[in-house]
């Protein structure tokens, strides 16, 4: 089961816990059956195409998914995954 | 709404004016309660942008994964993102817009020739297609 941390702004759409266990091989695997189980939180991660909003980092414990296998980087137990915004700008 | 605690509120601004002529960033930690978020810690973030600084920020992810980790040890949460724009308006920019996110509150700073002149707080959408102002307070 990889724990994954949820962020405050999102806790109201899973029953406000800060974290959820959830089972699953990849990382995407997990963010599927978060998403599933809590459905209210998918339209904040994945677009109507059903891929990760442009905005949405994903870490699993303290590396960029981007930078391993992206969605299929294995997860496992002990593993945490955070969600973390990409965030910028300028006048 | 969103209310900023005086001793957070004087972190922003000696951030912003530090910064000066480019452009900071950080990060509101505090409480959210009935709607209304209070903050009590602003954690200034360093401006990752690797280009002229005068108009563009970017924040650095793994400081935010650090800055959400001392949010949960203190018992806060990260309510918000401030930045600020150099001798010019505290709106809303496009570019603010297109890398937003609709789970936070966005305060913008105005420093105009070194010295805070206003600011502004921004809701965006899913979509980063609009903002709606958000009411501000802060106390000097």
């Amino acid at each position: 089961m990889a724990k994954i941390l949820i962020p405050t702004p999102l806790r109201h759409f899973v029953n406000g816990q800060d974290a959820v266990e959830i089972a699953g091989a990849t990382v995407g695997e997990c963010l599927e059956k978060l998403t599933t189980d809590f459905g209210d939180l998918r339209k904040n991660l994945f677009n109507d195409e059903g891929k990760l909003r442009s905005f949405v980092n994903v870490y699993l414990n303290d590396e960029d998914i981007r930078y391993l296998d992206k969605t299929a980087t294995a997860a496992g137990d002990r593993d945490t995954i955070s969600i973390v915004p990409s965030i910028a700008g300028g006048r | 709404m969103i209310q900023i605690e005086k001793e957070a509120w004087e972190v922003m601004v000696a951030h912003a004016r530090a910064a000066y002529p480019r452009e900071c960033c950080g990060a509101m930690l505090g409480v959210e309660k009935d709607g209304a978020r209070r903050v009590s810690v602003a954690r200034p973030m360093r401006n990752a942008f690797e280009g002229a600084q005068e108009d563009t920020y970017v924040l650095d992810p793994s400081e935010q994964l650090q800055v959400e980790k001392e949010a949960r040890a203190r018992g806060l949460s990260v309510l918000g993102i401030f930045h600020s724009h150099p001798d010019c308006d505290a709106y809303f920019s496009r570019r603010d817009l297109e890398n937003s996110c609709p789970w936070y509150s966005f305060v913008v700073l105005s420093v105009k020739k070194g010295e805070f002149d206003h600011a502004n707080s921004f809701l965006p959408n899913f979509d980063q297609t609009a903002a709606e102002k958000e009411q501000l307070e802060y106390s000097i």
